[in-house]
């Protein structure tokens, strides 16, 4: 026992960390991630190889159906921790591991199976029910899953009219494989609480699979909060509705666009603030972006520029560290080649559909994007020491106009259904990171003069 | 041809690969500087404790099936691989036996992401059926090529036929080609898309516990012997100067996995949808062109 | 001392699943909680409506055809390796004329956009 102890103390020394990020809760994010970098936590991309559950950012008073459901998916030994502000984040962490290493979280295994169990058989008396109705059980669960979400895009009404159900729901015993659900007309088979995906016509005119996938919000490299509910056929998107995770409205401006707002609220904020403000917010999206095209090696570089970025350092210095990342992102053709085609949007269409930012002036497809974003990194890390202040007339934020009728990250929600729509599902996941909407704009409180767009 | 190992290398073959494994593990987690710094043993450890983690109606056995497949088939793999001049069976078609247990990872992987019942983990296993189709023909032609010069398909053969000149040097399409599908079938590197954090490790995404320890260090293990195999194929086995064979052998087969392990943080992960037609329309041809030109030269000799 | 090329092969097969069955079994020793954990699969926090396995879309499946013709055409490259100089250049000849007909399908194929799918 004594050896076994020992074993468990020495491997959750250094606990893998899933990080549930919140959304108005950048500032913490960034400091949560240097502060892992640091101490060398790795970072898990899901709950299976997890050991701690770090919550970043405020909780809302509802119930957040996503955090407990990635809680229970974690394996023990395990422990759970939220930091809610930048202060107390080591502290957190700390706390975190010292639950690992003291197994506070262990007897509550069992009550947390107890949970998942009541979910099962909540789905069992469905299945067990003489008229199984499967419309009626599917709403149900539907319902259940957008607890603590919000549908910002009417497109997922389209969702529930899918596939021609059979009359009959074939029963398989809940311990059958799934697999048998798949043959012959069996679509609408329940097993284990769940129906097999029903049939419908694909982009190449083939009948097949539809399969009903919500993604996010807690995914590696992921805007904090979004959700995308996908339509999938094997791995290509067919459809896409976008939701947002609800988060407590705050008084606090949301972080990258701070210094814009802050002047147009009549504040004097330097310019060389709001420079270093853009270059780290591009940055960063371009670290994600990286991260997220499988170059974690630049990826890396990204994010380390961007914490020195806001750590302040002088501009000179700056750019001499953001240049020879730029060029080496710039030259690299096989980049190019895996990007270019990707997700193209011309700026009429961005134009119409209220897009302003970097997005707007690429013209084009996901690499034309980043290259947008090297140009103004190069461009604001020069100017990060720049005098004078920000005028009121200077708007424009890394995601776009901060004064519009619609937030900027509003417009690149608003393009991304027409977008994803055909693509597979590591162009979706490029496609997303290129555009990189900021779901912190949502949770700040409007002010008297002007609001963010209501859903 | 030289004579059979003893039998107690069949116990020191499985250690030497876990041992080569762990050190380029670590070697990739040191050139990662901090980021992901997730240290092999101490990976493995943390895994090792976890409670076992099934998803709902998930195919248990299918799952461990794929799992174990995967080191199973690099371990067996290697038996061909020569350290010097000695491998721990120089079976006679000892290319083909390799080819053979290499392609076994495609249906560990795909086993694998089948398994979980996971949306995620299925896109990863898909992917690498697709990855397969890309990078298969390139390389086997590649191998058949090294065997078209020696011609024999013994792997002794083929470094002995390399006394003088490397194959590397006089075949270097076949030898690229080699490379880029080591990397492919170890899904490793610039092709790790079927593990790829993405879809949150893919193939790998609902494995924890033992499963995942055996999956990733099955794909080290692979990634370890294709690259090793390269040495044989093409760098001239153990000969070399000054230094005895086992040593040339082992000096090769690292400086290769070191090139291999820089050249990934060069380059983005590359998405098989633009790669096959890569594969197909470039390197497919330039295979068959540089097997006949091989197989002149053969002729001729 | 070794009755066959095999019998290495063998031994060390069982060797490897004894290492894992014994990894395993180490496992199940140390882990911190033996009951398995059972949840749902993972795409970032909330429950898909459907079980995942699907019917995929296969979009590559023009691309397996031309890949069983090439892995067919392997089956008859590996042994003709060892004859290349003991039949003389009809063997090359034949060989190259089989390759390069595979290869015009494959510029068909490509033509009517099989490599391309996105």
């Amino acid at each position: 026992m004594e050896l076994k102890s020992r074993l468990l103390r020495a491997a959750t020394a250094r606990p893998g960390v899933l990080l549930a990020v919140r959304p108005g809760a950048t500032r913490e994010r960034l400091f949560v991630e240097a502060e892992l970098v640091r101490r060398g936590w790795p970072c898990a991309a899901g709950p299976a190889s997890a050991n701690l559950l770090v919550c970043v950012g405020e909780a809302t008073t509802a119930e957040d159906d996503w955090a407990e459901r990635l809680w229970l998916g974690i394996p023990a030994p395990k422990a759970r921790v939220t930091a809610s502000a930048v202060e107390r984040a080591v502290e957190a962490l700390d706390r975190g591991r010292a639950d690992l290493l003291s197994g506070a979280h262990q007897h509550h295994v069992g009550r947390h199976e107890q949970t998942d169990g009541d979910l099962h058989r909540g789905h069992h008396e469905h299945q067990e029910s003489p008229d199984p109705a499967p419309e009626s059980g599917r709403h149900t669960h539907d319902d259940h899953n957008s607890h603590g979400s919000e549908h910002t895009n009417g497109s997922s009404a389209g969702a529930h009219q899918h596939g021609a159900h059979e009359g009959h729901a074939s029963h398989e015993g809940h311990n059958g494989h799934a697999a048998h659900g798949m043959h012959g007309d069996h679509d609408m088979g329940v097993v284990a609480g769940l129906p097999m995906a029903a049939r419908a016509d694909d982009r190449d005119g083939l009948r097949l699979d539809r399969l009903h996938v919500p993604l996010g919000p807690v995914l590696a490299d992921w805007p904090a909060g979004l959700v995308l509910r996908l339509e999938l056929q094997g791995d290509v998107v067919q459809q896409a509705a976008v939701e947002r995770i609800a988060a407590p409205i705050t008084a606090r401006p949301p972080f990258w666009n701070e210094p814009w707002l802050r002047a147009s609220a009549g504040e004097r904020v330097a310019r060389g603030d709001a420079a270093r403000r853009l270059c780290a917010a591009h940055l960063d999206s371009l670290g994600r972006f990286l991260a997220v095209a499988g170059w974690d090696d630049a990826a890396a570089e990204a994010r380390h520029v961007r914490d020195r970025a806001l750590a302040g350092v002088a501009a000179t210095e700056l750019t001499s560290s953001v240049v020879p990342l730029i060029r080496r992102i710039r030259r690299s053709r096989t980049l190019r080649w895996l990007t270019a085609g990707l997700g193209v949007l011309p700026s009429e269409h961005a134009h119409h559909l209220g897009v302003t930012g970097p997005a707007l002036v690429a013209d084009g497809d996901v690499h034309g994007r980043v290259l947008v974003w090297l140009d103004q990194i190069e461009r604001s890390a020069g100017d990060c020491d720049a005098p004078g202040t920000l005028g009121a007339a200077d708007v424009t934020g890394p995601r776009g106009r901060t004064d519009g009728a619609n937030l900027p990250s509003q417009a690149l929600l608003d393009v991304l259904p027409g977008l994803l729509e055909g693509a597979e599902f590591a162009c979706a996941r490029l496609i997303v990171a290129s555009l990189d909407p900021d779901l912190d704009e949502f949770t700040w409180a409007a002010p008297p003069v002007r609001g963010p767009a209501d859903d | 041809m030289t004579d059979p190992a003893p039998l107690w290398a069949v116990l020191a073959l499985p250690a030497v690969l876990a041992g080569a494994a762990w050190a380029v593990a670590s070697f990739d987690a040191v050139l990662g500087a901090g980021a992901r710094a997730a240290w092999p043993g101490r990976e493995a450890l943390r895994l090792l404790v976890q409670q076992p983690r099934r998803t709902r109606a998930a195919d248990v056995p299918l799952t461990r099936l794929g799992s174990t497949l995967l080191p199973v088939a690099a371990v067996l793999a290697a038996v061909v691989l020569p350290l010097g001049f000695r491998s721990v069976s120089d079976l006679p078609e000892g290319i083909v036996w390799f080819n053979a247990m290499e392609a076994l990872a495609w249906a560990a992987v795909w086993l694998t992401g089948w398994g979980p019942n996971s949306t995620l983990s299925l896109i990863g296993g898909y992917r690498f059926l697709a990855q397969g189709l890309a990078y298969e023909l390139p390389h086997m032609l590649a191998i058949t090529t090294a065997a078209l010069g020696a011609e024999s398909l013994r792997v002794g053969d083929v470094v002995d036929a390399q006394a003088g000149l490397w194959f590397a040097v006089w075949m270097p399409a076949a030898f690229g080609i080699y490379l880029l599908s080591a990397l492919a079938m170890s899904f490793w590197g610039p092709f790790d898309q079927p593990a790829g954090r993405d879809v949150a490790g893919g193939a790998a995404a609902e494995l924890s516990g033992v499963d995942r320890i055996v999956f990733l260090s099955g794909r080290w293990l692979l990634f370890v012997v294709a690259a090793a195999f390269s040495v044989p194929l093409f760098l001239g086995g153990g000969h070399g100067p000054l230094l005895p064979g086992w040593a040339w052998t082992l000096l090769k087969t690292a400086v290769v996995l070191a090139f291999l392990v820089w050249a990934r943080r060069r380059i983005p992960t590359v998405r098989m949808e633009r790669y096959v037609e890569l594969a197909w329309v470039v390197l497919t041809p330039l295979a068959v062109a540089q097997a006949l030109v091989v197989a002149v030269v053969v002729l001729n000799r | 001392m070794q009755t066959s090329d095999w019998q290495p092969v063998f031994i060390l097969l069982v060797l490897v699943l004894a290492a894992i069955a014994l990894l395993h079994a180490v496992a199940i020793a140390v882990c911190a909680v033996r009951e398995p954990l059972r949840t749902g699969p993972f795409s970032g926090g909330l429950e898909p409506r459907e079980h995942p396995l699907s019917r995929f879309h296969v979009r590559w499946y023009p691309v397996t055809m031309v890949f069983l013709a090439f892995d067919m055409e392997m089956l008859f490259m590996y042994p003709w390796t060892k004859v290349v100089s003991e039949v003389g250049p009809s063997a090359v000849i034949e060989m190259f004329l089989f390759l390069g007909v595979l290869l015009a399908g494959v510029g068909y194929a490509w033509r009517e956009g099989a490599f391309r799918w996105s």
